[in-house]
């Protein structure tokens, strides 16, 4: 218990003195496991988790997912989405905004990235926003929290790595993902009807679509629509078209939707070689750091596993008498104080095998828990002081400041909070799809 | 040594192209699986081990390529006052030539392990592929991150100009 203490302090304090997360982890638990049993021993362990970690069938879930996003964001798909959402909702007042959330959350059912759907929408839709004579602060914070959606509506990068850390089903998990990701759109849409009424300059109403142009932009989008009902549903298992069951593992759906994203894109001729080879560059590299934070995080939670924590933290919880939900509380305010201070995968790997263990032996779900865990990291993506959504979109739309962003941002994530007690108190607004499965 | 540098710059295309294949093969391998066993009901029996083998070669290909581009996920949190203190380039060499000198340890193993699978004869489950082969692949691949990462690291602690001027 007191070396688990003392790893993952000295794991905290390497993190920020830029020791990448990966090398943190690995280094802390490999001398960690030193202390536990012996020199050869940790190493032994170590080499065979990297032996085996590259080759496990199940993480080609990792590579082919970000290969889809990638591809049909390739495509163009973004400015279509937005123009879809735009031509539905932008004769409301505060319409451009809500389109830029649905066209979020629509990227984000391709795109499992928070920090990619908020950096790519934001090229398509400031300039939109900006035309029309929206506030800076209401644009970019829908951005920035419709970026967020991201991590959540499945396929979602940051839900994989759960799953993988946890044995959780990654299917589950994306299935679970669908009802609070559209929970989440819905709430963000209020909070922009909210911002209007308090400040009706903020963002005006644009002429209204006709029907023929709201079929036409549907047109254009049509495909990757297709292409995200076939991943889930095959996922889900209701795609039955006699005598084709189409039924798949997490890496099947990825390598089905990878492969559709890449002939959408090709036959859109959004494609040439020197693009495709790009996605299949990129798409390695970040392939190759989440590999590498996950054996280094598979190292750590090695040690503190064998170091006894887990039984330690619940033979504490119990000495002390807290009921379930007083430990969730403590977990939830823990994250929302880590997620000041460090960006989600980091959080995400240094926490879940610390608390996982002790959350599943007081009761909760795994697959609510994931769920739970990623709408606090959401939220932590756009609150001060280091709300990374924030700083990318300062990053690209340049000219507006921190400030401006956040003070924009904050109906966004009062919502974010109320989701997040909604999904405590009616657990079932997670577990009831996957239940069905 | 400028022209050195480039040279290693130009050598990780190498590598990059390799994973990429790997890649889009793994990719059309899952598509072709999933459409044989559901359509006609004839799954590729040896998908599993080649999309196994395929990770490997698509996560350790890229990692040395990875480290020496400083890619890997890191918090910047401090990086203000590191940067007002002057220690930024201290920080970071120090850093990227502990990074090196860590993989440096259980690389020797891999390379261990996969002697011992050279002699029990280990081969994969249907087409017969001897895992010395693989396991040899990522210890070597190991190696290669560590030099690149120290290398990277020395430089940056006693040539800073050497690496931003080529890179």
């Amino acid at each position: 218990m007191i070396a688990s203490a003392i790893g993952f302090a000295a794991v905290f304090v390497l993190v920020l003195l830029r020791l990448p997360i990966a090398f943190a982890m690995g280094l802390v638990g490999m001398i960690g496991l030193v202390y536990e049993t012996s020199y050869r021993a940790s190493i032994s362990m170590v080499s065979r988790l990297i032996i085996d970690t590259s080759q496990d069938y199940g993480l080609s879930v990792i590579p082919l997912f970000i290969l889809m996003g990638l591809f049909v964001n390739k495509g163009g798909i973004s400015r279509e989405l937005y123009q879809v959402s735009n031509a539905f909702l932008g004769h409301f007042r505060g319409g451009l905004a809500m389109a830029t959330i649905v066209a979020c959350g629509g990227f984000a059912a391709i795109c499992g990235s928070s920090l990619a759907t908020a950096a790519t929408m934001s090229k398509v839709a400031m300039p939109e926003m900006r035309k029309y004579g929206y506030s800076d602060s209401l644009s970019t914070a829908s951005i920035a929290a419709g970026g967020t959606l991201g991590i959540l509506i499945p396929p979602s990068v940051i839900l994989v790595i759960y799953g993988l850390l946890t044995e959780t089903s990654i299917g589950a998990l994306f299935i679970a993902g669908i009802v609070p990701g559209a929970l989440g759109i819905l709430l963000y849409l209020c909070a922009v009807r909210f911002s209007v009424a308090m400040n009706p300059e903020a963002g005006p109403a644009g002429p209204r679509a006709t029907w023929g142009e709201r079929l036409r932009a549907l047109n254009h989008v049509w495909s990757v629509l297709a292409l995200f009902a076939l991943v889930i549903g095959g996922l889900y298992g209701v795609l039955d078209f006699w005598p084709i069951h189409l039924a798949f593992s997490p890496t099947e759906a990825a390598g089905m939707g990878a492969a559709g994203a890449f002939l959408i894109a090709w036959a859109r001729g959004g494609l040439s070689w020197r693009g495709l080879r790009e996605v299949l560059e990129e798409t390695t590299l970040t392939s190759a750091s989440l590999f590498s934070v996950l054996i280094g995080a598979w190292i750590f939670s090695n040690f503190v596993n064998l170091a006894g924590l887990p039984e330690g933290l619940l033979a504490t919880v119990t000495a002390l008498d807290l009921g379930p939900w007083v430990v969730m509380g403590l977990i939830l305010v823990i994250y929302i104080a880590l997620g000041c201070i460090f960006e989600s995968m980091s959080m995400l790997l240094l926490t879940v095998p610390i608390f996982f263990p002790l959350v599943t032996s007081l009761g909760f779900d795994p697959v609510w828990f994931g769920i739970i865990v990623v709408v606090v990291t959401e939220i932590s993506l756009i609150t001060p002081p280091v709300g990374l959504n924030v700083f990318v979109l300062k990053g690209v739309v340049g000219d507006v400041s921190t400030g401006t962003i956040f003070r924009g941002v904050t109906p966004f994530w009062l919502v974010d909070i109320l989701r997040l007690i909604l999904l405590l108190v009616f657990p079932a607004l997670v577990l009831f799809l996957p239940g069905q499965m | 040594m400028r022209s050195l540098i480039r040279l290693t710059t130009s050598l990780a295309a190498l590598p990059m192209t390799m994973a990429s294949l790997a890649l889009f093969a793994l990719m059309v391998l899952t598509f072709a699986d999933v459409i044989m066993r559901s359509v006609f009901n004839a799954p590729i029996e040896a998908a599993t081990e080649l999309i196994r083998i395929g990770i490997a070669l698509i996560v350790f290909s890229a990692l040395p390529v990875l480290s020496g581009r400083e890619g890997h996920i890191a918090a910047d949190l401090l990086d203000g006052p590191f940067e007002s203190w002057g220690l930024q380039r201290w920080r970071d060499g120090l850093i990227t030539l502990a990074c090196g000198a860590m993989l440096w340890f259980p690389a020797g193993r891999v390379i261990d392990l996969a002697y011992r699978a050279l002699s029990y004869g280990d081969v994969t489950e249907y087409l017969q592929i001897p895992t010395f082969y693989i396991g040899m692949f990522i210890a070597v691949m190991t190696y290669l991150t560590a030099v690149v990462l120290i290398l990277r690291g020395l430089l940056r602690l006693f040539a800073p100009q050497l690496l931003d001027s080529a890179t």
